[in-house]
């Protein structure tokens, strides 16, 4: 899966990227297969309306985001949906957990929408253990901490297959040695795949190996 | 899909409004239960009418004539029916069999033998044979036979027996004795008058008239006829259904007017079709109403799980998986409504047959094949209401 974006602007902050350039929006970008991507851009450049953009759950945009040569609109919601299960996946900022379920149940979720999952139910088990969250994965994901709510969405993530993951801020909530805990899996996941990640993030850091990386 | 539908169940609720949905059910139930029923009602009912078991010889013999009003009185020529009317008659569906009554055109006095003091002014008319329903062997003329057979009314011995002997003092007749008399009949023109023997050899229920063969009529017609032949008058058919209600119709729309109890089943019938066609339309409006109470359950559910639809689509649920679980949360409950409305009816049904087998009518005690395509199409239109509901809501939403 090849994402491309061609002049991408958002309506909102269109006023504000004519004073000063990005590395992004406005320009032509194509995220290369494999790569580990990082965007660094401080509050309020747009990082998750990008995120979004590049997910298409947000539309207020010029340009265009072109998914296999062909933009977004051009695919039906039944064609996108099999893409989000199995091209490319995600990590909100808000994390988005569903509150009525436990946090294995959020897990499942997203496990068991395909006909055939992609990974065992022990595989959640060893990922759990991996992030030191065994112990909440039978809690209501309201009683959860935001750490822990973190950690659980990134699992979500990691359970479908993807050639991207799309990580928005997914360490905001995690102290440095669970970070990089966190930053060890997904790496591990995503070499498993043979996918890329893009990932953003207010600061520089040093929970991966970098391919490219982008100033918003 | 299994496991992916458990989890579905705790994140969409279908348990709002549950009392209203439960009420539509009753609703949709007792809808299909006035449906069936009224498919049912007009299975039996043709059942009745034409099956070989109930056939109490449903063919019927009309004599048709025009009606005489007080504008056509001395104007025998409007009573009769024109070479057209009498085509018309013929092409109509229902009319199986078509004869011409052909009267007499010379007077006919009868008089009984010895001292029965019995005479009478008269007139012959004829049919063709297979309009009759004596058979007997005596039944035919030819040239030069001085004994005319003859076939009277049965209403006509009636009238005399019950009517006129007991009032005048006058023996009562069996058939027999009046099939044994030898009655004279004397036949005039207003130049000859010439005698033959009359012959009774059996009794009509069917035609009210005295009959004599047709070949004695036409010869008859000849010899002391007068030249003018005056035009038909009164027809006869033979018709399959006598309470076919567009029979009815023809002859009410062209003033035509036959033996009205012959047609009275025609109205018992068309009460019966209107009372069972109200019922179908109730049973429509209130399956109309149903499906709507049911859209807009699914519309209720669909729009409080909101904000839970969209997250569920923004995971990559595809719509069409939202919409299969959906279905599957409403169909099963309509197919077991299906099922029991059929099973009602064929409660009832049972029910009907038994009691309508006292009456020695006979009618099957199962359902249908019309009932079970009316249940499968009912089945299929709530199926098609619920997957466009479905389809518009979940795409609104997704």
């Amino acid at each position: 899966m090849q994402i491309q974006i061609d002049h991408l602007m958002p309506i909102p902050l269109q006023d504000k990227f004519r004073q000063r350039p990005s590395d992004i929006w406005n320009q032509e970008i194509t995220f290369k297969p494999g790569n580990f991507v990082k965007i660094k851009a401080p509050s309020g450049t747009g990082k998750t309306t990008l995120v979004h953009y590049l997910y298409h759950i947000r539309y207020d945009y010029t340009g265009k985001v072109q998914v296999n040569g062909k933009p977004w609109q051009a695919y039906s919601k039944n064609e996108i949906a099999a893409m989000r299960q199995q091209e490319v996946s995600i990590v909100f900022q808000d994390l988005r957990l569903f509150e009525q379920l436990s946090a294995q149940e959020n897990i499942e979720l997203k496990r068991v929408m395909l006909p055939n999952p992609y990974c065992t139910p022990e595989r959640i088990q060893e990922m759990a253990t991996r992030l030191n969250v065994t112990h909440v994965l039978q809690q209501s994901s309201k009683t959860l901490s935001y750490g822990e709510r973190q950690r659980i969405a990134i699992i979500r993530a990691l359970v479908q297959p993807f050639q991207w993951l799309l990580m928005d801020e997914p360490f905001s909530h995690l102290d440095q040695e669970n970070a990089q805990r966190a930053a060890a899996l997904i790496a591990d996941e995503c070499k498993a795949r043979n996918a890329g990640f893009i990932l953003t993030d207010l600061d520089n850091d040093q929970h991966f190996q970098y391919d490219v990386h982008y100033h918003l | 899909m299994r496991p992916f539908f458990d989890l579905l169940k705790k994140i969409i609720q279908t348990g709002v409004g549950k009392s209203r949905f439960f009420m539509a059910s009753i609703g949709l139930g007792i809808a299909m239960l006035l449906i069936l029923i009224a498919i049912q009602a007009h299975i039996n009912f043709s059942q009745l009418l034409y099956s070989s078991k109930n056939q109490n010889e449903t063919a019927d013999f009309l004599v048709l004539n025009k009606k005489i009003t007080n504008a056509m009185m001395g104007q025998p020529a409007k009573s009769t029916f024109t070479p057209e009317e009498i085509i018309n008659i013929k092409k109509q569906p229902f009319v199986q069999a078509f004869g011409l009554v052909t009267s007499s055109q010379y007077k006919v006095v009868i008089q009984a033998p010895g001292d029965l003091h019995f005479a009478t002014d008269m007139f012959f008319e004829s049919v063709p044979d297979s309009f009759l329903d004596v058979k007997d062997a005596d039944w035919k003329w030819q040239e030069g036979d001085r004994t005319i057979p003859i076939i009277l009314p049965s209403d006509f011995l009636n009238l005399y027996n019950f009517g006129f002997s007991l009032s005048q003092d006058l023996p009562q007749i069996s058939q027999e004795t009046v099939k044994a008399l030898p009655l004279q009949v004397s036949i005039s023109n207003n130049i000859v008058a010439e005698q033959y023997l009359g012959h009774v050899v059996g009794f009509s229920d069917r035609i009210s008239s005295f009959l004599v063969p047709a070949s004695f009529m036409t010869w008859a017609n000849g010899k002391y006829g007068t030249a003018v032949t005056t035009g038909t008058s009164r027809v006869i058919i033979k018709t399959p259904d006598p309470s076919n209600p567009t029979l009815v119709k023809f002859l009410d729309d062209n003033g035509y007017t036959t033996n009205q109890d012959k047609l009275k089943f025609s109205k018992t019938r068309m009460i019966v079709q209107t009372i069972v066609s109200v019922v179908g339309f109730f049973g429509f409006i209130l399956l109309f109403f149903a499906l709507l109470v049911f859209s807009m359950f699914i519309q209720l559910v669909i729009t409080s799980c909101k904000h839970e639809i969209q997250l569920l689509v923004m995971l990559g649920t595809a719509p069409k998986q939202l919409q299969r679980y959906l279905l599957k949360q409403f169909v099963p409950l309509y197919i077991i409504i299906g099922i029991i409305s059929l099973l009602i009816l064929a409660a009832l049904q049972y029910w009907a047959a038994s009691v309508l087998a006292k009456h020695e009518m006979v009618v099957t005690p199962w359902p249908g094949v019309l009932v079970f395509a009316g249940i499968g199409l009912i089945l299929a239109l709530v199926y098609a209401v619920n997957l466009f509901t479905v389809n518009k809501y979940v795409n609104r939403e997704a």
